[in-house]
């Protein structure tokens, strides 16, 4: 074998090795221009306002222009002052560059100043208040009380609507498996190399389900409360479009990490593609499969009672008015409920997915 | 050398995308009834020409026939009928490790199986004696309903050889079938594919990298290098100047001069 000699970054690579650096250097202005008017100019309103003044009056092209100036030189000079972090994310990081110990780059420094940066940027935008959080614990006093004092009344019910909570879970699972396991081999980039054709389903697939898990399961499930009306059927659909798009991806991703071996070995006795599935690559990802779907039904059993709150059924259906009136006796009694199920479903379902594989 | 030509590979060259020549021009004939070895070093190119001749990897340049029909052009159906023809041996194996041995060896008639029946693995009984009578074969009669992933090295490569055995095949490509395999077992192996080739009459086109195997089993070999076809002979034609120019002067054999 004869291998070409190594080639210098493409111009695709460099491009976007100038993008990320433009941008983490724009970013880096920003917030250090936050955090110093900030800190120099305070304002009644506090940082929020501060940062809304300085989006409204900020000139982007000249934000943007700065960025890329700063990163257009740092790239002229990069012999003198090293490789840039866009050109380490775009991996055309020289050898010789990357052997390099971080704290004697230029890139390291400032990738660990603009981590700090970023940290006490958010600090002043997540309004932190150590302050409060020290001296008001007897506000929660309370609530906390209330919680640790499960009351009765609502026991009963609360069982019942667990029980219906698990159910919902279950089928939301269920009705998930056939199009996740049709789809996945679609969505399996190692099976879709061969065709341009499949190249496109591959890719267009993959953008659909990452687009429907983007959508929150509780947006989802407003949708399907006006479709089929409030109740647990709703609140079905709505964990189930989510798991649908959560098993392609996980399936799939097991596709691709089969070994090759025997599907060459099935292709090479002359079988069709279907048979090809069948025996070359069904056998080797059926004990995964399953360990995903236990697992996607124990996250749907956290997920449902949320769903529950905006009228998708389940135990979270009578939490959230409970929560609203300040009943937290009731309250504590629903989340025990929640709580003990949850424990119990993870440790049977962690147990039943270390037996499968 | 009478025999008709079993495969045929005219100027055959592979390039991979990332620039690697794997295959450079190589040309060769195989008459029907011959064990043909392929030396080289790993990376020579031994394991992609016989992944060419049933096209489990699509050739550059060049022509491949196997008994007078065209590999290279051939699609779909076509090409299914022409890979039945030929039964492939791994250096890993590459059975489904959890199916049993038995649906394993059924797995070779599956080009003659219909797509339905075959995906729930309803094979006909004709085709269960069969898959028994190939077992049998390889001495593995008795471990049918066992898993292949229970099975030694060894063994599972017998039940590979019964699988490929189940294809009917008129041509065997092994590709390094005991290299995998602690040395005191090669040969229990190496006599299995040895059968099918004097019992049977089935071509054999065999990689190997170990020279005391090909003298013993081989009735012709090529040596590639780089992946060009550098010699070409019968096993005693490998002298020790051949061998060097193949795998380098500072390659050391352990049989001294060959003999």
């Amino acid at each position: 074998m004869r291998r070409v000699a190594p080639v210098p970054p493409s111009l695709p690579t460099r491009g976007l090795a100038l993008s990320v650096d433009a941008l983490l250097l724009a970013t880096f202005l920003l917030m250090g221009e936050f955090l110093v008017r900030t800190l120099a100019f305070p304002v009644e309103e506090g940082a929020l306002r501060t940062a809304q003044e300085i989006l409204e009056r900020l000139h982007y092209a000249l934000l943007g222009g700065a960025g890329l100036l700063l990163a257009v030189l740092w790239h002229a000079a990069g012999r003198l002052l090293g490789g840039t972090p866009g050109l380490s994310f775009a991996g055309a990081l020289p050898q010789s560059e990357s052997e390099v110990p971080w704290d004697h780059t230029l890139r390291g420094w400032f990738t660990l100043l603009f981590v700090e940066l970023t940290f006490f940027t958010g600090w002043l935008v997540t309004e932190v208040n150590l302050g409060t959080f020290f001296t008001n614990f007897d506000k929660a006093a309370g609530v906390i009380r209330g919680l640790l004092h499960p009351s009765g009344a609502v026991l009963f019910e609360g069982l019942i609507l667990l029980i219906q909570t698990l159910f919902l879970a279950f089928m939301a699972t269920a009705f998930a498996i056939p199009p996740a396991f049709l789809l996945a081999f679609a969505a399996a980039r190692n099976l879709t190399r061969e065709s341009p054709a499949a190249k496109l389903v591959y890719t267009a697939l993959r953008t659909a389900m990452n687009l429907t898990r983007a959508v929150e399961p509780l947006v989802w499930a407003l949708i399907f409360i006006s479709w089929v009306g409030i109740g647990p059927f709703a609140g079905v659909l709505a964990l189930w479009v989510h798991s649908v798009a959560s098993l392609v991806k996980l399936y799939s991703e097991q596709i691709e990490s089969i070994d090759r071996g025997p599907m060459d070995a099935i292709k090479a006795t002359g079988a069709g593609t279907l048979q090809v599935l069948r025996y070359g690559v069904v056998p080797q990802v059926i004990p995964p499969f399953l360990s995903f779907t236990i697992y996607r039904w124990d996250i749907n059993v956290r997920m449902s009672t949320i769903i529950g709150f905006v009228g998708g059924g389940g135990i979270g259906y009578i939490l959230k008015p409970r929560v609203d009136l300040g009943e937290w006796g009731e309250v504590g009694t629903l989340v025990l409920l929640i709580a003990v199920a949850v424990w119990v479903m993870d440790l049977v379902s962690a147990r039943i997915r270390e037996r499968i594989v | 050398m009478s025999a008709p030509v079993a495969v045929s590979v005219e100027k055959l060259s592979k390039v991979w995308p990332d620039g690697i020549r794997a295959l450079d021009d190589v040309s060769l004939e195989v008459r029907e009834g011959e064990f043909l070895a392929v030396l080289g070093l790993s990376g020579s190119g031994k394991s992609t020409l016989l992944r060419c001749i049933n096209r489990l990897i699509d050739p550059t340049e060049g022509k491949i026939t196997i008994f007078g029909r065209d590999v290279t052009s051939a699609e779909g159906a076509g090409l299914r009928a022409l890979r039945r023809e030929a039964g492939m041996i791994f250096q890993q194996f590459n059975l489904v490790k959890r199916h049993s041995v038995r649906d394993n060896v059924l797995s070779g008639a599956l080009g003659r199986t219909g797509t339905l029946r075959s995906l729930f693995l309803l094979f006909s009984d004709a085709d269960r004696a069969e898959a028994q009578a190939c077992l049998d074969r390889v001495g593995m009669g008795d471990r049918g309903d066992s898993r292949a992933d229970a099975l030694s090295g060894g063994q599972q490569q017998r039940v590979a050889i019964a699988r490929a055995l189940m294809q009917r095949p008129k041509l065997i490509l092994a590709d390094e079938p005991v290299a995998s395999l602690d040395p005191a077992l090669r040969n229990s192996v190496m006599r299995h594919v040895e059968a099918l080739n004097r019992e049977e009459g089935i071509t054999v086109i065999c990689s190997l990298h170990d020279l005391d195997l090909m003298k013993r089993y081989a009735t012709r070999a090529v040596a590639l290098r780089e992946g060009k076809l550098v010699h070409e002979g019968k096993p005693e034609d490998f002298d020790l100047a051949t061998l060097k120019s193949i795998y380098g002067q500072e390659a050391e054999f352990g049989f001294g001069e060959a003999s």
